[in-house]
């Protein structure tokens, strides 16, 4: 119960917002931690609730990003066309990854992602013909909510927000109906699984259709925000990271946990940004340091994640001295 | 009539002869007992039954249908369930979600299931632990999960790899017993067991392994006294 009230208020919160803050550096931040939240939540499907831990979900970020770019730019369509589009592409390869992939467990699942997400990396900066190669796509701003050409970001929260909702939604369904308690004994033994009649491999395929469903929505939809889709950004295993990143901090396979994992990991990000802006590349670097750090801090310390860390204060209070 | 039909089954590893040319029929209510030294074949023979491995010969039928070749999700909702040996609870989910992914094989109702999950965590005995984390249990407690979890799967039949392997004394007696009421309640019983007092006490016909074939077939003390089933388990010289 608590969880719903403490999703209500961080939603609820997030979409009265823009009512009172106009500030367009808080608002900006806002975007990016709902986008970054709903593909946490995205991977938190294949990865938390089905044990299928991806570092190749980029492939279907960039999937969504890349299919609104190009139908924008290259057939002046509706980027909210390149958002439905993308997302069918990204379900049907994530179809095709589903079955060939169904053998693999553990590493050999994540190494398969990553090799995925590095060969759609290599079509998208090399296939010249389509994808304007290395350079990237410049997406052109044209006004209107059809276009996606929004300069009002209190417009861009609530966008963003809509799909975010809809991916805690997805969650919370999998926190309570009888296919989330098959995916989490798929996550815990496939065998075990399968010996209780549980079609392992059919739910898989369909938690990691899914997730890539989603991913590509968000790839659309950030593709429009930033106005420009680079293939060693979108592609790249970073960003995978960060989706994996924010689900384990936020709490593997809670519905709320990837939204205040991203909610932490864009927090500081966007503070380090600020603070150490002048480095330029060196960045980077700062980053892998930070994330490698936050990762051993939180599985030793906090491996049920902030939503499992806030759930014991919360239990705690609500039982005088159970306190240890 | 046999609700469990088992023919010429074969499977090998490399060189490695796992099972050979097993047959056997069992009928509805009957509690056949499996016992053979180490690496007789069968752990090998429930994996192929279950659908977890494929027979390079043979096949299995169930009330006449077959089951060789189905998956092994499929196997379990015709009706044929198991435990593991080495035990599988999932570690991360409670005592009665564990029993719950079992009972949602049959119903789409997760309330319903959950029901039917407490009674099968109350009928095993393990109700004051109902909301633990399977990873806190002990060994005989984690046997008497993976039975409920089995059970919740309404089988027909059921396959009960070393019911009482690696649990400490006092609690054999209570497991036993637990088998007992299951069959005395109309279940199907395929059990390996290494515990000949065990296997001797409830089963009422003994299926002996030595090296993938079918050595002996019959009922206990004939089984037990047989010369190839004494000669197997203790070597030449224990003979008369």
């Amino acid at each position: 119960m608590s969880g719903l009230a403490l999703a209500a208020v961080f939603f609820a919160g997030a979409g009265l917002a823009p009512l009172v803050v106009r500030d367009a550096f808080f608002l900006d931040s806002l975007v990016l931690i709902l986008i970054w939240g709903t593909c946490a939540a995205a991977w938190n499907v294949a990865g938390g609730y089905a044990g299928q831990i991806s570092l190749g979900h980029s492939a279907f970020f960039g999937l969504g990003a890349y299919a609104a770019a190009l139908l924008t730019t290259r057939w002046a369509l509706s980027p909210w066309l390149g958002l439905a589009v993308g997302a069918l592409v990204a379900t049907a390869i994530g179809l095709v990854i589903g079955y060939l992939s169904n053998r693999l467990r553990g590493p050999y699942f994540v190494l398969a992602t990553i090799a995925f997400s590095q060969v759609l990396l290599i079509v998208g900066s090399r296939w010249r013909a389509v994808t304007a190669g290395s350079e990237g796509i410049p997406v052109p701003f044209r006004p209107g909510f059809w276009t996606l050409g929004i300069a009002d970001k209190r417009v861009w929260v609530w966008i963003v927000l809509g799909l975010a909702v809809l991916a805690y939604l997805v969650g919370l369904y999998l926190e309570r109906a009888r296919r989330g308690y098959q995916l989490m004994a798929v996550r815990e033994d496939e065998d075990a699984a399968l010996s209780l009649g549980v079609p392992a491999r059919r739910l898989k395929v369909a938690a990691i259709c899914v997730s890539a469903a989603f991913t590509a929505a968000c790839g659309a939809l950030w593709a429009q925000y930033v106005g420009f889709v680079d293939p060693f950004y979108v592609f790249s295993v970073d960003l995978s990271v960060r989706f994996a990143l924010a689900t384990i901090i936020g709490g593997l396979g809670t519905a709320l946990g990837p939204f205040l994992g991203a909610a932490l990991v864009t927090t500081v990000e966007t503070y380090l940004r600020a603070q150490f802006g002048g480095i330029g590349a060196g960045l980077v670097g700062i980053y892998l340091i930070i994330y490698g750090c936050a990762l051993i801090v939180m599985v030793r310390w906090l491996p049920q994640g902030l939503v499992g860390w806030i759930a014991e204060r919360v239990r705690r209070r609500a039982v005088p001295g159970a306190a240890s | 009539m046999s609700l469990l039909s088992v023919s010429g089954l074969s499977k090998r590893f490399g060189g490695v002869v796992a099972n050979r040319n097993v047959s056997f029929d069992v009928a509805p209510g009957e509690l056949v007992g499996i016992i053979g030294p180490n690496g007789a074949g069968k752990s090998t023979l429930f994996e192929i039954i279950t659908g977890f491995y494929h027979p390079d010969e043979g096949e299995v039928r169930l009330d006449g249908a077959r089951l060789t070749g189905l998956s092994p999700d499929v196997v379990c909702r015709r009706g044929v369930a198991r435990t593991f040996q080495k035990l599988r609870p999932f570690q991360a989910l409670t005592v009665l979600d564990n029993v719950m992914v079992g009972a949602l094989t049959r119903t789409k109702d997760v309330a319903h299931a959950r029901e039917r999950a407490r009674e099968l965590v109350r009928k095993v005995g393990l109700a004051d632990k109902v909301d633990a984390h399977a990873r806190t249990l002990s060994t005989g407690q984690r046997k008497r999960l993976e039975l409920a979890r089995a059970l919740a799967t309404e089988p027909r039949v059921l396959l009960l790899d070393e019911v009482t392997g690696g649990v400490d004394q006092r609690t054999i007696p209570e497991l036993v017993r637990l088998v007992r009421d299951l069959h005395a309640g109309g279940l199907t019983l395929l059990v390996i067991e290494h515990n000949m007092r065990v296997i001797t006490a409830v089963a009422q016909r003994i299926l002996a392994l030595h090296l993938g074939e079918v050595i002996a077939d019959g009922a206990p003390d004939v089984v037990a006294r047989d010369r190839r089933v004494v000669e197997a388990y203790l070597g030449q010289a224990y003979l008369p």
